[in-house]
């Protein structure tokens, strides 16, 4: 089955949505999230290159040859998890949206679905103007989303949000433009092709080149991530995004930044590269830390979740930068798995705000008394992002961190610019981790029951709802099979994470000479 | 085969496939060592799994009945069955690796994690699973009877915690790799923090199962970061491979492994001890245990006072050879347990609350066997792990037959004279027998056994401070464990206005349920005596602590257990041979005996004189004490050396004051200020530059073609900057 219907499918239903009668949208937007889910089941049976460094499913579509701009598309087995995840949680946004969205219904799963195709562009593009323009397009719909369904402060969350991550990513198509500019001078003609612009920058780029491009790259794959000190733009669209939007936006949205880094940060300019380690390691660490304290003092539940974002990102790029296969594979798994916990917190917390219209810990407290069925799935999905083993978190947080702690100069296989004392630090985020996820249980969860009187129009049980629970469901059983059986996942990986690290064992020790001569010299 | 790769993927059946062209992946699943036919050891997890399983269909189905109950301790009963089977099949002088599944197994070129799990059966682990899954059948059926005014949804959640409580236990004593173990500790934490908070509505009982599991996280980070270094130096995390390593010539192996190896290796045992302190409530962590008395009493028996807390035990003992990576790593252990003993020991000894003072005893009791691994005897501190795993469980469980008879009261000034109270006697004497074992009460208790290697053994390591301390400690106990039994026990007979008087204010189950209130209400006004689960139960391991006697001495099962374990280094490590002529104070084994009981019966005779037989003089005593000079220590004993504050001041509310810091500082100065102040600079530019336009869109239409036009020139500047550049260079 061809990929490009991973696109088509959303983009069409989108259309149709937008001009079908108002009350079939909802349905139309399911079954076509649905449709799309099946589809990317089906490809990724079918593909061929779980076990190999290769990328799959090439599809040819020109768009303007002249420019060498096509639709090509292709897959290697990371960006295949991640089209995995996103059409898994697209219907769980979709259908968790049911009673939540009344007004504007049509415009609403339209923009849902646009973004849906704009996501899976990203992941399956082979062209890098087919890639940009994906990833540009993200914003859109998520803009009009948060302005038009969001929160009380919706606006300016909005447009901060646009601008923020527009801003960057302007830079990022500087990087990437000349990237493409240098490859045209010296092969004589205009090409996009990823594959082929990759291998060309990190062999021709020289080193001064490659950290240019590297930095200019980073601006705006870091501020998606988002990394430290470029996050301030998430906790408030995640405030404001209506629940579908927080959902996708932490479990898809954010993953287009740390996937940006492993598909082009990393093989594109492994020079440059290899002399920013240990400050983005830094900032990393920093944010784990950052994120986790601030999350401890929030007095509002969505927020809490939407810094600990920042601090997990953390562990992610740690784990990407960290330059060997256990932190790379932990960081693609690391993606994954925040998808799911942190997108179902998202859920809950739109379950629980919908029946009381509050988000604030002061005025909720003690839901398991009349939310056992909730409570459990809250318990279950905070022991998750508090990557207990045996459930999906423990495994890639592990891995970031071994990886980290592995990557010394010294290590004979996987030399690396990072170090025991940055997996230490970020070692702490599993203690904050538990101070405040336990904190968020603790006054949401149990304790004394307080809550303003339910909405009555909301249409809701006082528990949850047999589609409430079906949504959340599966995500929990995913979580389970992926802490109990990672294995399976994480040997796909092996192949194009080797891949995208063959550069570094040699450049490794080469930097780390440089820097003692320069310490020498500067010490001289 | 077109449309299974992704199941293959997910069911990681591609492996047998993949593993041909990856050679490397089946190399690392553990060598299969014969598994004699003990593939069934997996049913020791599986049971517990369905017990939870099946509690958690109970509560959904609504069941209203002792069910989940009944079913718990048929799970659990069976998984002892096995367990003993296990042990009788076994030969314990080959440790057996059953493989389960594949967990994690990863591999790149000539690296890799792998943590199959798999069941480590050795001596030690089967010595641990015995009383562990023995206790939990037992104390589960005690709770059958010790929570049925909540039975409901409640009584599901209980047992299903105490389950899921055993279950990750099994992995923790069972699991063949470090990684597993780990899962188990977590695990474990888990039902704990679930089983403290079960009385959710009390914000006492919600913060005391918080702060369980953060100070646990504190340790576990330790233990996470020991087992990094672990993987890292030694390239695997199973046992029966890293045992290879370490004991391939006896501890000359692991010191120079630890020469090599630089600090990265040298601090790997410090590291392992942090999360034993944090898991054991050892000191600097102790300060989660006591306030974990806020769970149901069983839970406090099982969890926090016979089983999860020796985890930290488990674990030394478990990688005892690696405590030799560094020379200071013993010793520590051995001052850290014995400063905890006293330490908790003098705190227990003012405490008010039976439950409390239990509770200090067990960090402290959990002293004396680190103590014990300190002093390199494993076997002492093992021995005293099994001893204490009984006794201590009746002392708790007497506590909580009292509690739920007299609707919560455990205040000791307040309880008296239950000895005479018609159908308490099993209870009281059951109580004065395990009070016997913790004050070390000669010959006929378990617990003299036990304690008296460790303090034998103390001496003999040549660290006669830490032995004396440890004698003091002894002292103390018996005083303050007897201080309980006579106070409660004791005393005048009471007649029905004074039992009246002595009933606490706690409804059991009244937060959550309102039904049966005919029978509540006769609770609220007399104390009723237990029934014949707990009676059995409290019996039955009585006995079982009166048994253990048979097995702990020198010599006996359990040092040929220990013996044959990962643990063989520390048993009789301290024993030299000594000359014919050597006189009775050379051999500490010799003499131990007698001193500790001497101090012993002196503690237990100064208890007798101050709360038996001359009450008014405990007050006179506290009083006079209280106008003299040591005031402040009596009443810091009182309020526990005031650790809790003290932590709280410098490092929880320095963290909660950087936490808003930073808040501030994110939503002020990096928000507002920097990318705010960015925001509008564009639109001040466009505002000077075309004055008419102010609308909102506007100017970030202006904003946004500024920022085109800057990274076009960027664009085109930058290659010509690059080249600018590189030319300097």
């Amino acid at each position: 089955m061809s990929p490009l219907l991973l696109i088509l499918i959303p983009l069409l239903s989108a259309v149709s949505v937008a001009f079908a009668p108002r009350g079939v949208a909802f349905r139309v937007a399911t079954i076509s999230t649905l449709v799309t889910l099946a589809v990317s089941l089906i490809i990724a049976s079918d593909f061929g290159h779980w076990y190999d460094d290769g990328f799959g499913l090439v599809t040819e579509l020109s768009w303007l040859p002249s420019i060498g701009a096509s639709f090509d598309m292709h897959a290697d087995a990371p960006a295949m998890w991640l089209v995995l995840l996103s059409t898994v949680l697209m219907p769980v946004c979709v259908i968790g949206s049911k009673t939540a969205i009344k007004e504007r219904v049509r415009e609403y799963y339209a923009w849902l679905l646009v973004l849906e195709a704009a996501m899976l562009g990203v992941f399956l593009a082979k062209n890098l103007l087919f890639f940009y323009v994906a990833f540009e397009f993200t914003l859109v719909p998520m803009y009009f989303l948060i302005a038009g369904w969001g929160g009380s402060n919706r606006a300016s969350a909005s447009i901060k949000f646009f601008l923020y991550t527009f801003t960057g990513s302007m830079l990022t198509l500087a990087g990437l433009a000349y990237v493409a500019w240098r490859f045209a001078d010296a092969s004589g003609g205009w090409s996009f092709d990823i594959p082929a612009l990759t291998a060309f920058a990190s062999v021709d780029l020289s080193a001064t080149e490659q950290f240019w491009v590297m930095m200019a790259m980073l601006a705006g794959f870091a501020v998606k991530v988002p990394l430290f000190p470029v996050h301030t733009w998430l906790p408030l669209a995640h405030t404001e995004a209506p629940t579908a939007g927080s959902v996708v936006l932490a479990g898809v949205l954010l993953k287009l930044g740390t996937y940006g880094l492993f598909r082009f940060v990393l093989p594109m300019t492994p020079v440059g590269v290899v002399e920013a380690v240990p400050a983005i390691g830094a900032l990393a660490t920093i944010g784990v830390v950052y994120g986790a304290l601030i999350c401890w003092v929030q007095e509002d539940v969505k927020k809490l979740v939407a810094y600990s974002s920042v601090s997990h990102l953390g562990f992610c790029v740690l784990g990407l930068f960290a330059l060997n296969p256990s932190g790379l594979q932990g960081s693609i798994l690391y993606m994954i798995n925040h998808g799911l916990s942190t997108g179902a917190l998202f859920l809950l917390i739109g379950m629980v705000y919908e029946r009381y219209h509050t988000r604030d810990m002061n005025r909720l407290g003690g839901l398991v008394a009349n939310m056992p069925i909730w409570s459990a799935f809250m318990v279950f999905f905070v022991l998750s992002s508090l990557a207990v083993p045996g459930l999906n978190g423990f495994v890639s947080e592990f891995l970031c961190l071994i990886g980290a702690f592995s990557a010394t100069p010294d290590n004979a296989q996987w030399p690396g610019l990072l170090g025991p004392w940055y997996a230490v630090f970020a070692g702490t985020g599993m203690i904050l981790a538990a101070m405040y996820l336990l904190y968020l249980t603790g006054r949401l969860v149990w304790g004394p029951y307080r809550a303003p009187p339910a909405d009555k129009n909301s249409g809701l049980p006082t528990d949850l709802s047999s589609r409430e629970i079906g949504l959340l469901l599966p995500l929990a059983l995913m979580c389970v099979w992926l802490g109990v059986q990672p294995s399976g996942l994480m040997r796909t990986l092996e192949p194009s994470v080797e891949r995208t690290l063959a550069a570094y064992p040699e450049l490794v020790p080469t930097q780390v000479e440089s820097m003692a001569v320069l310490e020498e010299v500067n010490g001289g | 085969m077109i449309g299974s790769h992704l199941l293959s993927v997910l069911l990681a059946a591609g492996d047998t496939a993949h593993a041909s062209d990856h050679g490397h992946h089946s190399a690392h699943f553990p060598v299969a060592l014969p598994t004699e036919g003990l593939g069934y050891a997996g049913l020791v997890l599986a049971l517990p799994l369905i017990a939870m399983i099946l509690n958690g269909v109970y509560a959904i189905s609504g069941v209203r009945s002792k069910l989940p109950a009944w079913t718990t301790v048929a799970c659990l009963g069976t998984a002892f069955a096995v367990v003993l089977n296990l042990y009788l099949k076994a030969d314990i002088e080959h440790p057996v690796v059953v493989p389960l599944f594949e967990w994690i197994n990863l591999s790149w070129g000539t690296g890799a994690i792998s943590a199959p799990f798999g069941l480590y059966l050795d001596s030690l682990t089967l010595l641990w699973m015995l009383f562990v899954t023995g206790l939990g059948t037992l104390i589960a059926l005690y709770a059958s009877e010790y929570m049925e005014s909540d039975v409901g949804p409640a009584y599901c959640r209980f047992f299903g915690g105490v389950s899921i409580f055993l279950l990750a236990m099994g992995c923790l004593v069972m699991g063949d790799n470090l990684l597993t173990l780990y899962l188990g500790w977590e695990g474990v934490g888990f039902a704990s923090y679930m089983l403290i908070g079960y009385h959710f509505t009390k914000p006492s009982a919600v913060a005391a199962a918080k702060k369980a599991f953060i100070v646990n996280r504190i340790g576990d980070l330790g233990l996470a970061l020991g087992i990094y270094l672990t993987w890292l130096h030694f390239g695997t995390l199973e046992y029966s491979k890293l045992f290879e390593m370490l004991q391939a010539d006896g501890a000359m192996a692991a010191a120079q492994q630890a020469m090599a190896g630089g600090w990265e290796v040298a601090i790997i045992p410090f590291l392992l001890m942090a999360g034993a302190f944090g898991k054991s409530a050892q000191l600097p962590f102790y300060i989660w245990l006591p306030d974990a008395m806020e769970g149901p009493t069983p839970v406090s028996a099982l969890i926090h006072a016979a089983t999860m807390v020796t985890a930290g035990v488990y674990l030394l003992v478990r990688t005892f050879p690696m405590l030799e990576l560094h020379p200071a790593a013993a010793p520590t252990v051995a001052w850290v347990g014995g400063a905890t003993a006293l330490l908790a020991a003098t705190i227990g000894m003012a405490q008010y609350d039976i439950k409390r003072v239990m509770a200090y005893s067990t960090v402290s009791q959990l002293g004396y066997m680190f103590m014990g691994v300190g002093v390199l005897s494993t076997f002492g501190a093992a021995a005293h792990v099994f001893t204490h795993a009984f006794f201590k469980a009746v002392l708790f469980l007497t506590c909580g037959a009292i509690m739920h008879g007299f609707a919560g009261q455990l205040d000791l000034r307040v309880l008296r004279g239950l000895r005479h109270v018609k159908g308490w006697r099993i209870v009281v004497w059951t109580m004065f027998y395990a009070s016997l074992c913790l004050a070390g009460f000669p010959i006929i208790s378990s617990g003299y056994w036990s304690k008296d290697v460790i303090l034998a053994e103390a001496f003999a390591n040549g660290r006669p401070i830490l032995g004396g301390i440890g004698l003091l400690t002894a002292g103390l106990t018996a005083y303050y464990t007897f201080r309980v039994w006579f106070r409660v026990c004791c005393g005048p007979k009471p007649d029905d206005h004074d039992l009246a008087k002595m009933m606490g204010d706690d409804h059991h189950g009244d937060d959550h349920h309102d039904e049966g209130h005919g029978e509540e209400d006769h609770h609220h006004h007399m104390p009723h005596a237990p029934k014949w689960a707990v009676n059995l139960v409290l019996s039955v391991i009585s006995l079982a602590a009166i048994g253990s006697i048979l097995l702990v001495p020198e010599h006996g099962w359990l040092e040929h257990m220990v013996a044959k374990s990962s643990g063989a280094g520390g048993v009789g490590a301290n024993h030299h041979d000594l000359p014919a002529d050597a006189g009775f104070w050379a051999d500490p084994h010799g003499w131990m005996k007698y001193v500790a009981s001497t101090v012993g019966l002196l503690g237990m005779a100064v208890a007798a004189w101050l709360h038996l037989f001359n009450r008014s003089a405990a007050d006179r005593l506290r009083a006079t004490l209280l106008a003299s000079p040591l005031k402040a220590v009596v009443r810091a004993m009182e309020n526990k050396w005031y650790v809790d504050e003290l932590y709280n001041a410098l490092i929880r509310m320095p963290l909660k004051i950087k936490g808003h810091a930073l808040h501030m500082l994110d939503r002020y100065v990096l928000d507002i200020l920097v990318v705010d102040g960015l925001g509008r600079l564009p639109k001040m530019i466009g505002r000077t530059l075309s004055p008419l336009q102010n609308g909102v869109l506007q100017s970030y239409a202006a904003s946004m073609a500024g920022g085109v036009i800057l990274i076009a020139l960027l664009i085109l500047v930058l290659p010509m900057l690059l080249d600018l550049l590189g030319g300097a260079a």
